[in-house]
């Protein structure tokens, strides 16, 4: 607990983390800031036109399932209404924020990556890690231990910057939008979304932790993970979509949009590429390997 | 008890074009407890490496270590709490300021406030703890790296070239420091390649070269290994002084414009009283000691393992 305690501290003494902190929030404020510009609130007129357009499209919609029930859903009217697109109106509806937040969950975890790289990458940098090991010289013990407190910092930014978007976004629909047309569990769907995106965030931030203990810096965990993500599986995923189900980008993609990747190819919906399951499932096995690396390579690896 | 206890160390890095090379080959040490002790050898002797593996930092390819009675490959852990140590240069956040640079530290033995302000107390460094390390000279990031090691009270403390890159005022606060923490009964095990300045400080040596032993033991000893001392004496006629010399039956020579007398020290008053009885009078008067650089530079000579 007090080496826990001491690498909070460290965590919490980085400039870096403060400044990742202060980059959301203020990306936050400036999205939102065009968003309430570019939007208007909408009339009575508008929103009633706008809920009998999206009626008829979630009619059109099981006309055209036929009632079948798409893998993944509960019924085909859940199936409806998550894509048939929500009732359009011109300019900022709240109800939309949970779609927003999938999309903007990549960069959350950018930013989570950022931290992980760094958090583990900053004491080879300076040699600090020399002096930590001759304070605390049981290595296991030291890798656990950051890790943990990598999982706790991701989420603890993720959570706060989650929380302040989704402030914003109410304000913005108050003032220059619409709150008309929210679910009944709306709170719920998109709390449990901010527990998605900071899990995958705190998923990416430790493989890029054990990539920094491997190769001992942060520039190289990060150029290795990004070049891995966008080059490496970019091309995969083009060349041989057969395995677009064991790559790390799709697998996060569908575990924080909730939503399985599925085959719609010659009209049906037999073919699922990738389900939630298993997606947590790839996940779990990059980080849990990755950082299982990252644990036998710094135990065993002399530091000069 | 033995503070450090080194047998058949052997330290071999893989090169990564192929081949290896050795840093550390078959030493074999023991460091008594209490006082302080130089691990004196030139620049890749192997003393960092040595030191590495002492604090497991660095894993053996074969021989013993043991700290404070601990085997150091598997019970470290039980004894690094007592052992303070800086390994090459300070390493500290240099962003972050001396104080929270100690904090850290000091939250992973679960050590207050009180400990880090004795600690800064101890090096003089009190007033700029609230600075940013980067701002620190070099003395100074030296200074917070042995408060650092003191907040643990350790009764062992390991340090690596303490007086490194630092100004002639910097080398004589480390002098007076590592001399009063040798007084307070701990042990203080401090590698140097500037064997002059450990002379002044350490009661035991012990000197290595290429990753071998060359000698070791208490500095008068190691000293007496390569000639005896000698009274060096200046005076205006040295032919004179000679034969005064030789004939109260005092062995000496010329040398180098003044004469070495080859007697110990403490006879320089008979010296003295020789020459002033044949009317000759001296202007210098001094004990010939040999340093441990002389002594390093013979006994690397002798063995063949000089640069």
């Amino acid at each position: 607990m007090r080496l826990f305690r001491s690498e909070l501290l460290r965590a919490r003494s980085r400039r870096l983390v403060w400044m990742v902190v202060l980059g959301g929030v203020l990306a936050t404020l400036i999205a939102w800031g065009f968003a309430a510009y570019y939007s208007h609130k909408p009339s009575a007129a508008e929103v009633a036109t706008a809920q009998q357009a999206f009626d008829r499209n979630i009619a059109a919609c099981l006309r055209h399932t036929g009632n079948e029930v798409p893998p993944g859903y509960d019924s085909a009217d859940q199936y409806c209404r998550e894509n048939a697109g929500g009732p359009y109106l011109d300019g900022f509806v709240l109800s939309d924020l949970d779609t927003i937040m999938h999309h903007t969950a990549t960069f959350v975890i950018l930013l989570a990556l950022i931290v992980g790289a760094s958090l583990g990458g900053a004491d080879w940098t300076t040699n600090t890690m020399t002096t930590l090991l001759t304070w605390e010289s049981r290595r296991v013990r030291v890798f656990f231990v950051r890790a943990a407190v990598i999982v706790a910092t991701v989420i603890a930014i993720t959570v706060f910057i989650e929380v302040v978007f989704a402030a914003v976004a109410v304000l913005v629909a108050a003032t220059r939008g619409s709150t008309a047309f929210l679910p009944p569990d709306f709170w719920r769907t998109v709390s449990l979304t901010m527990g998605r995106v900071s899990l995958m965030a705190a998923a990416f931030a430790v493989i890029a932790y054990a990539i920094a203990m491997v190769g001992r810096s942060t520039v190289s965990s990060l150029g290795l993970v990004f070049g891995y993500l966008i080059v490496f599986e970019g091309i995969i995923a083009g060349f041989r979509p057969s395995i677009q189900g064991n790559l790390l980008v799709r697998a996060a993609v569908v575990v924080v949009s909730h939503q399985p990747i599925v085959d719609g190819g010659g009209g049906g919906f037999s073919t699922v590429l990738l389900d939630v399951p298993r997606a947590w499932l790839v996940v779990g096995v990059y980080t849990v390997i990755l950082a299982m690396v990252g644990l036998v390579v710094f135990r065993r690896r002399d530091v000069t | 008890m033995a503070m450090i206890e080194i047998e058949g160390l052997r330290k071999e890095f893989r090169r990564l074009r192929g081949g290896r090379t050795v840093a550390v080959d078959g030493l074999d040490l023991s460091v008594p407890e209490g006082g302080v002790f130089g691990f004196l050898g030139p620049n890749g002797a192997g003393k960092t490496t040595t030191i590495r593996c002492l604090l497991g930092l660095v894993r053996p390819s074969s021989g013993r270590l043991s700290l404070l009675g601990a085997d150091v490959g598997r019970a470290l852990p039980s004894v690094i709490g007592r052992v303070g140590s800086i390994v090459e240069a300070p390493a500290m956040f240099p962003r972050f300021s001396g104080r929270r640079n100690l904090e850290i530290l000091a939250r992973i033995h679960g050590e207050g406030d009180a400990a880090i302000d004795a600690s800064l107390e101890r090096v003089g460094l009190r007033d700029r703890a609230m600075d940013p390390v980067k701002a620190y000279s070099l003395g100074m990031k030296q200074r917070l790296a042995i408060a650092a090691t003191l907040l643990r009270d350790p009764s062992l403390l390991i340090l690596d070239e303490p007086a490194n890159g630092l100004d002639p005022a910097g080398i004589v606060e480390v002098r007076e420091l590592l001399r009063s923490l040798g007084a307070e009964g701990r042990t203080i095990f401090v590698s140097s390649h500037i064997l002059s300045e450990v002379q002044q400080t350490a009661d035991h040596v012990a000197i290595v070269a290429k990753g071998k032993l060359i000698t070791a033991g208490p500095v008068n000893e190691v000293l007496a290994t390569t000639g005896g001392t000698g009274v060096i004496v200046k005076l205006a006629d040295l032919e004179a002084g000679r034969r005064a010399l030789g004939a109260a039956n005092i062995p000496c020579t010329i040398t180098g414009g003044a004469i070495r007398a080859d007697v110990p020290a403490y006879q320089s008053e008979r010296i003295s009283r020789t020459l002033a009885e044949s009317k000759l009078y001296v202007t210098e008067l001094r004990p010939d000691t040999v340093d441990l650089e002389t002594v390093f530079l013979e006994l690397t000579r002798d063995r063949g393992v000089g640069d």
